[in-house]
């Protein structure tokens, strides 16, 4: 696909890094020559220099004839405009990065208004990835799939936890509605089949619906207590976001936040938060406030070092769940030495969200992609697809579809009921289908399977 | 610098290089002319040493903008080495130094000889001296980006190193992509130039071999009085307006096709280049009349083809143009000085470099009358970058020392002061034959071995553009 992306910051950086490595052709936008210069040195891509909402630049970047825009600059108001502006051009589809909460609330009517496919707001879907890792405090990464219904859960095998030592097909038989979809051991992610064994620190990913996931938590002894009470640290738009989320979950949240001025707006602007005017960085202020006893910590400034540091004094205290936001992306492999477990990277996630639904715009004859989802350092991705009426793989029973090697089919969802398949299931049309691969082994579903044997 | 993945990439341009001599070899057959046995044995030669060199496992595929220039620089100067091979197997030109000079002058599109009787070498020989105009044209590079589909995301520094002009601006994402549009475009126009001889009257070697001369703007010829030996009009005009179309930039011809008239046409140099062209051939036809008999057609006939061989700087001639008068003389020597447009497969300082130039000095002109005047420098309505300005100016200095000293080693052999410029410029501008000994008529067999060699390093300086071949001598390019 062509595909222009507005503002080469670090987004769009890391979008163009990656899209282009998909076999998508990108042209980058970008008013600020060195920005440019960066990316054409290092990139295969094509630069243009000049204002994303000026018509003149858009055509000269290819506008008319371009798949999908991108507007990912610092201001909100420039990528609304880009995007209508290529939108009228005859850009085929769009995504735009608004982040302030004023245009949150209407946001609705601005996305139809100015024709926006669709808008990532990276502090808010940072909060939300947070929110979910406080509802099983002991989970490292938690995903949704299939509007809700089926959850994905990361999490880190202890000593003695009644999953160790046993082949998976005999796990099957004693939690059958659970499906363990990877394991990373030693820095390298695996797909497991009926013969492989847990071992004490692996990281696995459990899969199953709601219920059940938790059901299989609380019977391996990991805490499912919900959490009573937080400490954030910084009072940006993610804390923000965080605060309204998390405000019915009936939590006991301060937040301490240096700015006075924030710090009132804040007060006025959420109900049932504790906001404290200190350096939250200050461990006197921290232990002022019982850090210790603390259901979770989240640090949430603007400076990744004082998020670390504040972040391991916090786990030093015996704070459960410490969750840090880093900014800095090769700093994401240093968290797992330190023994921070939950690192969010506002840029990461707004790049990983556009970057699945690019991936998913790509859609393919007899399956729609619905979600694609990096897991394990991104050596491993989940897939949801919708599979289609006329697809040669349907009613099959899966142990005679010939399943590649390294692919393993998940869960399937039939009519809202979450299936986790055995050899004799079928796939049948309009079934929600999530797949878990080596990551870019699959495009589309019928990529899973070996359709010239089936066709014989 | 990364000298592991230096081996690896050159040895894919010599292999890509290697191949390409199968084509001398099937026309060799063809004519049974009797070289068949030089060629294949260089051919094996060149496919050996690529080969070699391709093994060689890079550990990082780190491409920098200095790997750029040192990969393209060896790559020139190897596959200029091992091209030269048959002329020096077949034993018609015995010393390397000339292989290696009428090689380089093959592949840089200069079209300079030492050969004293051209039509004494057999038609497979003649027929890859002449290739190699059509494969250094566009670029060995960019041909061998073209062919080889991965050569890596930062491939754009090759295809800089390589491309002339200013700066190279791609049309579309994919480096690989812009070399197949650039080598289609290329083919086009060489198959439409090839009919259009065919039409003429010519042969389809004669076709083929003048087509290669004119579309890389080299001047090889397989007759030892070049174009006019064919003494036709017809043969004279399309000769010369395909010279003219293959010195203009090719992303005019990729915004024809796409219908993008705006940028196509509102694209000021490719104005220049015409105005300049047309101008000087109008006179020169006004200044040579008297020795047509007083027709301006005819003269326009020899000026516009002689102006637009000499711009494009390709070298072909129809007249002995240095027994024409004075300021037709000194018009051409300015074309040698000026050269095609960027993007083209032309040499020289490039019509865009020239008009940066004289718009900077009017920047300073103006600066002087209002010292405290902001101005920019605009081209089509852009502001040019002040960074490529100055590049602009360096890359002028460093011509015209060039220039300069190359003429002082030159001078050591003695001959007139007209000979010794203009072989240098011709060289370094990549024409070919310039003014007295070396004029249309004469040839650079004279010369001593010294100043073969350093022509020959002024021609690939003069293509490459003068920074990839100063950097190989640059110590800080090659530290750890």
């Amino acid at each position: 696909m062509n595909i222009i992306i507005v503002g080469n910051g670090k987004v769009g950086y890391t979008l163009a890094q990656y899209l282009s490595k998909d076999g998508h052709d990108i042209t980058i936008l970008d008013r600020n020559q060195q920005a440019l210069n960066r990316a054409s040195e290092t990139l295969d891509v094509m630069c243009v220099r000049g204002n994303g909402a000026n018509v003149k630049t858009l055509i000269e970047a290819g506008a008319e004839q371009t798949d999908v825009i991108i507007a990912v600059t610092g201001n909100d108001e420039l990528n609304m405009v880009c995007c209508l502006a290529a939108k009228q051009l005859g850009a085929k589809y769009s995504i735009a990065r608004i982040r302030d909460p004023e245009y949150t609330e209407s946001l609705t009517l601005l996305q139809k208004k100015l024709d926006i496919d669709q808008v990532i707001n990276p502090e808010r879907t940072t909060a939300q990835e947070i929110s979910r890792l406080l509802r099983f405090p002991f989970a490292i990464n938690i995903e949704s799939f299939a509007h809700g219904r089926v959850e994905m859960v990361e999490f880190r095998t202890e000593d003695r936890d009644a999953v160790l030592n046993t082949p998976l097909s005999r796990l099957h038989s004693r939690y059958p509605r659970i499906q363990f979809t990877a394991v990373q051991r030693n820095g390298s992610a695996f797909i497991p089949d009926g013969a492989s064994v847990l071992l004490p620190g692996d990281r696995v990913y459990a899969t199953g619906d709601r219920e059940s996931v938790t059901q299989f938590f609380k019977h391996l002894g990991k805490d499912t207590q919900r959490l009573k009470s937080a400490l954030l640290i910084g009072g940006g738009h993610i804390s923000y976001y965080l605060a309204k989320i998390i405000a019915g979950m009936g939590v006991y949240l301060r937040l301490i936040e240096i700015d006075e001025k924030k710090c009132l707006r804040l007060a006025d602007q959420l109900d049932g938060v504790m906001v404290i005017n200190a350096d939250g960085t200050d461990q006197e202020v921290l232990d002022s406030e019982n850090v210790g006893d603390c259901g979770a910590l989240i640090c949430l400034t603007n400076r990744d070092e004082e998020n670390l540091i504040t972040g391991l004094y916090g786990a030093r205290h015996g704070v459960k769940k410490v969750i840090v936001k880093v900014n800095r992306m090769n700093a994401m492999d240093v968290m797992d030495d330190l023994g921070i477990d939950s690192a969010v990277s506002p840029k990461l996630t707004t790049a990983n969200a556009i970057l699945r639904s690019v991936r998913a715009l790509n859609n393919s004859r007899n399956s729609v992609v619905e979600k694609v989802y990096g897991m394990l350092g991104g050596q491993v991705e989940a897939y949801e697809f919708t599979a289609l009426e006329g697809a040669p793989y349907l009613n099959i029973p899966l142990n005679q579809l010939n399943i590649r090697k390294g692919i393993l089919v998940s869960v399937l969802v039939r009519e809202r009921k979450c299936i986790i398949p055995f050899g004799s299931d079928r796939i049948e049309a309009g079934d929600t289908v999530i797949l878990t691969a080596k990551a870019g082994t699959v495009v589309n579903l019928e990529d899973a399977f070996d359709i010239t044997e089936i066709r014989r | 610098m990364n000298k592991r993945l230096l081996c690896h990439l050159v040895g894919n341009v010599v292999r890509v290089c290697g191949a390409l001599m199968i084509l001398p070899i099937i026309v060799s057959l063809i004519k049974r002319s009797g070289d068949t046995l030089p060629l294949l044995l260089s051919m094996l030669i060149a496919l050996a040493v690529g080969t070699a060199l391709a093994l060689v496992q890079p550990r990082r595929d780190t491409l920098r903008a200095r790997e750029g220039f040192a990969i393209v620089a060896f790559s020139w100067i190897i596959v200029s080495f091992l091209g030269g091979l048959p002329f020096f197997f077949s034993g018609h030109i015995p010393s390397l130094v000339d292989c290696f000079f009428e090689t380089v002058s093959g592949f840089t599109t200069t079209g300079a000889t030492i050969l004293t009787d051209v039509e004494a070498l057999p038609k497979g020989l003649l027929f890859w001296r002449s290739f190699t105009h059509w494969a250094g044209g566009m670029g060995v590079l960019v041909l061998s980006l073209a062919l080889i589909p991965k050569m890596g995301a930062r491939s754009i520094h090759l295809m800089r190193a390589e491309s002339p002009g200013p700066s190279t601006d791609k049309l579309v994402p994919r480096v690989a992509n812009n070399a197949k549009i650039l080598y289609e475009i290329y083919v086009a126009l060489s198959l439409f130039m090839v009919a259009a001889l065919l039409f003429c009257g010519l042969d389809w070697y004669d076709s083929l071999t003048h087509m290669f001369g004119a579309a890389g703007t080299g001047g090889f010829g397989t007759y030892g009085d070049s174009i006019a030996h064919f003494n036709s009009a017809a043969v004279d005009i399309v000769v010369g307006i395909f010279m003219a179309l293959f010195g203009v930039n090719f992303s005019i011809y990729y915004y024809l096709i796409h219908r993008n008239w705006r940028a196509a046409f509102g694209n000021s140099e490719l104005r220049w280049y015409w105005i300049i062209l047309l101008g000087v051939s109008a006179v020169v036809a006004v200044n040579i009349m008297p020795l047509y008999n007083g027709s301006f057609f005819t003269a326009l006939r020899y000026s516009f083809f002689q102006a637009s061989s000499i711009m494009t700087t390709t070298g072909y001639a129809t007249a002995d143009f240095d027994l024409w008068p004075q300021l037709s003389r000194v018009l051409l020597v300015m074309l040698m000085f000026i050269g095609a447009s960027a993007g083209s497969t032309g040499g020289g300082i490039k019509v865009i470099r020239l008009q940066l130039l004289v718009k900077s000095m009017v920047r300073d002109i103006r600066r002087t009358v209002h010292p405290k005047s902001v101005n920019t420098v605009k081209l089509d309505g852009h502001t040019v970058d002040e960074g490529i300005l100055s590049g602009v100016q360096g890359f002028f200095f460093a011509y015209i020392l060039i220039l300069l000293s190359a003429m002082v080693i030159v001078s050591l052999d003695g001959f007139s002061f007209e000979t010794n410029f203009t072989a240098v410029l011709a060289t370094l501008s990549n024409i070919g034959p310039g003014l007295g000994m070396v004029g249309p008529t004469g040839n650079f067999s004279a010369f001593s071995d010294l100043s073969k060699i350093v022509l020959s390093l002024c021609m690939l300086i003069g293509r490459l553009e003068v920074f990839p071949i100063l950097m190989l001598f640059s110590p800080s390019a090659w530290k750890k």
